[in-house]
């Protein structure tokens, strides 16, 4: 679905790169993410893959449509939502869903739908003006599903939003996913991309550190630990016990089985220890 | 792209009308053609006022009232007031054995030589039989303050055009709502056209209902469509650019504000300036606008002399459109 070779941009028009040789690939039917801290380049790249950043040098197709000669007509298959929310704050919810919906070529979905299924139900003709900024981000999200889009570009989709619907737009992510939608996933948020992506980018400073899916990442770079908290002769015990070794897992059976448990955990890797390990940056 | 253009032309519009700022760019143009009628006077309302004291000389009262409006008061005080009223009186008095004229001082000479021509053939007895007269018409059919209010409120218009571009634009900017556009198949030339014909379509609209409220509906509306047309692409272009480069409303529109300088400078340049001079003002397309304008109303022009005119307007538009079509593409990116 996404096809990156090379790719230089420079906002100079110098060698002061933001993004330098990047190259990946996106399956048709993946949710692709790419992270990295602010100013990695993350952004820079998807603007270019929608045509909002001229392509400078290398090559790039979305959804077979060469991004150097990019054509209109590519936006009839792609959504997509900004980071920044921005929607006409003169008009209401709903007229800014029709008004969109009417620049596409394609059959598009009731705003009314789209706007009860982002939770904004009962608000669809107050004037964006008067939302919140977690209302505004999830209209500027509902927007990106208006034309169907088959490729669907999301930057930072949960940012300054409550869990609970961070979490509803997740599911929607992911319902839409198993519809057979790509997503081109741009975040740091390490959690929602455990969560929700099959691969991952790891890009710091304009260069991509690492590709790979999130589960083989956690087996390369996590512990295969369990870190056991229990109660003995009325006393709280912390014990760390090998996943591998025979004697330790006879050892957290035999826990299991005897003793009151408290805690449970695996020393697994998360994603934010292993890009940190990878590239050694943080993510902010 | 036709679909869009009018989709973009719509919401504009549709927004433009709910918002004061913007509403009142267009209705202030209506309003201010019905204050030009009201404040300068027709052709045919060019009678004189006359104040008299009432029964104090009957006859030659009657006389007068077939030459002029008379109007008869009490006594002197009430004539004096009478005649520092705001609007042209001249007030005929007796003193002596004959008559004298008062005056505020501020009435046209013709008032006042038309009061003591009345008086002068009152006096000598001159009846209408006794008078010979020839009609002169010296080519006007509208009153030419009347002609140059309604022609600068035309121009007037096409500024205002722009400066509802330029507030569109901005709410497109503060909103970041550009970018938004930009991923849909909406291409950049259909997004600017729909962006223009908000602002075209609102000087058309309120130039011909303008010369309609005014009384110019004899002129040949086509040409003067055709004339707003042109000189409005200027405002449009400037409305574009000041859209993008400013940060809020009050930037927006002081920014365009400054156009109209130029536009005083040409309306000056062609009433006052003599005709050797005028090639001072050539650069400026409102001067050319004017001068079409003027042509129209005044029902003098030819359709060859019109589409000259508009020819040079639109030639120096396109000029400033190759200056700035660069930025405004790299601003709308």
């Amino acid at each position: 679905m996404i096809k990156v070779e090379g790719l230089y941009y420079s906002y100079s028009n110098d060698d002061n790169f933001a993004v330098k040789d990047v190259s990946f690939e996106v399956a048709e039917g993946e949710i692709f993410g790419f992270l990295g801290p602010s100013g990695a380049g993350k952004s820079t790249t998807q603007g270019i893959l929608t045509g909002l950043l001229q392509l400078q040098k290398g090559n790039a197709s979305v959804a077979g449509y060469d991004i150097k000669n990019i054509s209109r007509k590519m936006f009839n298959k792609i959504g997509m939502s900004f980071e920044q929310s921005n929607v006409y704050s003169k008009m209401t919810a709903k007229e800014n869903l029709s008004f969109y919906s009417k620049l596409f070529d394609v059959e598009t979905r009731d705003p009314i739908e789209l706007i009860n299924l982002v939770g904004l139900g009962g608000k669809e003709n107050i004037k964006t003006g008067e939302f919140s900024k977690g209302m505004k981000h999830r209209l500027t999200f509902a927007r990106s599903m208006i034309n169907n889009p088959s490729m669907w570009f999301l930057d930072e989709p949960t940012t300054g939003l409550d869990p609970a619907i961070a979490a509803d737009i997740k599911d929607i992510i992911k319902e839409h996913n198993n519809k057979g939608v790509t997503v081109f996933l741009t975040t740091h948020n390490m959690f929602i991309a455990d969560e929700l992506c099959d691969r991952v980018a790891f890009i710091v400073d304009g260069v991509i550190k690492l590709i790979d899916s999130p589960k083989i990442l956690k087996l390369q770079y996590g512990k295969k630990l369990v870190e056991v908290e229990y109660v003995q002769d009325g006393n709280v015990k912390k014990e760390t016990f090998s996943t591998i070794m025979q004697k330790d897992k006879d050892l957290l059976n035999q826990i299991i089985a005897d003793k009151e448990i408290l805690t449970m955990h695996t020393k697994e890797a998360t994603l934010e220890e292993i890009f940190i390990k990878v590239t050694g940056r943080g993510l902010v | 792209m036709l679909k869009r253009i009018w989709t973009i032309f719509i919401r504009d519009l549709t927004v433009n009308m709910r918002e004061f700022m913007t509403l009142y760019m267009i209705i202030i143009p209506l309003v201010l053609a019905v204050g030009i009628n009201f404040l300068s006077p027709s052709i045919n309302d060019t009678s004189v006022n006359l104040a008299l004291i009432e029964n104090e000389n009957p006859e030659q009262a009657a006389y007068f009232d077939d030459f002029a409006n008379v109007e008869l008061f009490s006594d002197e005080q009430k004539v004096e007031d009478r005649v520092m009223s705001r609007d042209s009186v001249a007030g005929i008095l007796p003193k002596d054995n004959g008559y004298y004229i008062m005056t505020q001082g501020n009435e046209p000479e013709s008032v006042l030589e038309y009061a003591k021509l009345l008086n002068v053939l009152y006096e000598a007895d001159v009846q209408l039989e006794d008078a010979r007269s020839e009609i002169i018409e010296f080519g006007r059919t509208v009153p030419p303050l009347k002609k140059m209010l309604v022609n600068m409120l035309l121009l007037l218009i096409s500024m205002l055009a722009g400066m509802l571009i330029a507030m569109n634009i901005l709410e497109e900017k503060v909103d970041q709502t550009v970018s938004a556009i930009n991923v849909t198949p909406t291409s950049r030339s259909a997004f600017i056209l729909g962006k223009s014909l908000t602002g075209m379509a609102v000087a058309l609209f309120s130039s011909i209902a303008c010369l309609l409220i005014t009384g110019f509906y004899n002129v040949n509306l086509g040409q003067a469509a055709l004339v707003v047309f042109s000189s409005t692409i200027l405002s449009l272009l400037i409305g574009f650019i000041q859209g993008l480069n400013s940060d809020d409303v009050m930037e927006a529109a002081g920014s365009v504000k400054l156009m109209f300088l130029p536009m005083a400078g040409s309306i000056a340049g062609y009433e006052f300036v003599t005709g050797n001079w005028q090639i001072f003002f050539y650069w400026s397309p409102f001067y050319w606008a004017y001068k079409a304008n003027d042509m129209i109303l005044s029902k003098s022009g030819t359709w060859p002399q019109l589409i000259l005119f508009i020819g040079i307007i639109l030639a120096i538009c396109g000029a400033v459109y190759a200056l700035l079509a660069p930025r405004i593409a790299r601003k709308l990116q």
